[in-house]
């Protein structure tokens, strides 16, 4: 049977959910059979031998970016409306899920959430109050979410197979590619004006070049040497208590 | 500030608590709206404590020192929105003008992240047994999906449980850093702090970049701040 417009709107919206028994056996399998099952239980109404070994093919390993395993949930459920053979649905899903990590990955950890997080955190350099910052950011941020969830079903529905050929063209690949150098910027610009409101906020002679001069050297190469860098970072921000508490002490 | 001052009445620690929960979940089980990350968390924090604006300043800097680790699949990473809530609300309960208490504070969301981190990944284990035998939820659809919102409701679990085990202490040391006052070492402890959020800046580019050509970006970044300060617009 069809799955009805509710089916659909159920499983998409179990899509939010589809992280929640993440486990290392089946990694986001479980959440996968959890969000298709509103359109299983339509496919196999009647049949509760073939619901159980859709149910069971469902829950098979699965890993992919949670925000387009929309797409692999709603692609899946098509090939089980279409009745297709065991052994395809089961290639098809070894062979989404490398993509699937990948584009997600790059497009919205790498790219949205942190460029979203930089203009809730300018706007509030700016002056802007911080429950309106919070809200740029949520309002900012959640409407690229929610649209590549509603998009990734909608997609995953209408290609079914296809769907590995529609993720090398995608619209979010190319908007990784062009956000990048924007959220290098916006990092640079809220990392200084960051650094100035503390500076500022603690009232204690510094000299701002020097600091500048110092802050841009370390970003440097913290960006030639990530890894390192971002170890260093934590040591130094572990350090800063510990000095100003010391000198209490001291004094 | 002093210690009679300072509120954390029953009534708003429950609030924290169950403000835990929501963030504890939200980062990776449901909804994944992102209240989980700093800035929302910690000035949720702060709102609770009567000052939003010192909470999302501490969740700012957690932000960008955070923004190098992306949740990728079972990476490791800090669990950023009990810690967010516990040091935002920290700051904020210590007056939030303090240098040393926010120093304090931050430095405390980033080990709570980790403690954090550790707990997630407990869960995972436990997600594990709670989701198997696998045949017997093929079989069982209805249990498949009472295991499954129980995983939920476990990850909101912890987070609570995270804020409620760490809110108290955490804003009684915090306190008591902001009764510190400046010696000869602040200068150093503050150019410690940009110093860190400098080459955590720098490492989180690097993450968004695609190649190493993009380092240019990060100093014409910097250079529009220097200018924003300048024009007395920041």
């Amino acid at each position: 049977m069809r799955p009805l417009r509710s089916d659909h709107l159920a499983a998409w919206s179990r899509t939010f959910a589809i992280q929640g028994s993440w486990n290392y056996s089946t990694l986001v399998g479980t959440g996968i059979a959890y969000a298709m099952l509103p359109l299983l239980r339509r496919i196999q109404a009647g049949d509760p031998v073939r619901l159980k070994e859709s149910v069971a093919r469902s829950m098979q390993p699965f890993n992919g970016h949670p925000y387009l395993c929309a797409m692999a949930v709603a692609a899946l459920g098509r090939l089980e409306q279409e009745e297709t053979d065991p052994q395809t649905i089961e290639k098809f899903r070894s062979a989404l899920r490398g993509p699937l990590g990948t584009v997600g990955d790059r497009a919205v950890w790498g790219q949205w959430r942190p460029i979203s997080a930089l203009i809730g955190i300018l706007a509030f350099s700016l002056g802007v109050g911080p429950m309106w910052c919070v809200a740029i950011f949520l309002v900012l941020y959640n409407s690229g979410h929610v649209a590549v969830r509603a998009w990734g079903y909608l997609k995953g529905w209408q290609a079914g197979l296809a769907v590995g050929g529609l993720l090398k063209r995608a619209w979010i690949e190319r908007w990784a590619m062009r956000l990048w150098p924007f959220n290098i910027v916006l990092t640079g610009l809220v990392a200084v004006l960051l650094a100035n409101m503390v500076v500022t906020q603690s009232d204690v002679p510094l000299s701002r070049s020097v600091l500048l001069v110092m802050g841009a050297i370390c970003s440097l190469v913290a960006f030639r040497l990530p890894r390192k860098g971002g170890r260093a970072g934590a040591v130094l921000l572990a350090l800063a208590p510990l000095l100003w508490l010391a000198g209490g002490l001291a004094g | 500030m002093t210690w009679s001052e300072l509120y954390l009445g029953p009534g708003t620690w429950i609030l924290a608590v169950l403000a835990g929960g929501i963030v504890g979940m939200d980062a990776v089980s449901w909804p994944q709206v992102m209240v989980s990350r700093p800035l929302v968390s910690a000035t949720i924090g702060g709102a609770l404590l009567g000052n939003p604006a010192a909470g999302m300043l501490t969740g700012a800097l957690l932000e960008v020192l955070t923004l190098r680790h992306p949740p990728f699949g079972a990476a490791k990473y800090p669990d950023t929105g009990p810690a967010g809530l516990v040091a935002g609300a920290s700051y904020a309960a210590a007056g939030g003008h303090a240098a040393g208490a926010l120093l304090t504070a931050v430095a405390i969301g980033w080990g709570l992240g980790w403690v954090g981190a550790v707990t997630v990944q407990v869960r995972r284990r436990v997600n594990e047994r709670i989701m198997s035998p696998a045949g017997e939820l093929a079989a069982d659809p209805a249990l498949l999906e009472h295991r499954h919102r129980l995983a939920i409701w476990m990850d909101g679990l912890r987070g609570a449980v995270l804020v409620a085990a760490f809110l108290v202490p955490c804003v009684l040391t915090v306190t008591l850093a902001a009764g510190s006052p400046p010696s000869d070492l602040a200068r150093y402890a503050i150019a410690s702090l940009v110093l860190g959020l400098a080459l955590s800046a720098g490492a989180a580019a690097r993450s968004a970049a695609f190649g190493v050509r993009g380092w240019p970006l990060i100093l014409a970044g910097a250079g529009v701040g220097v200018l924003l300060i300048l024009g007395g617009l920041a």
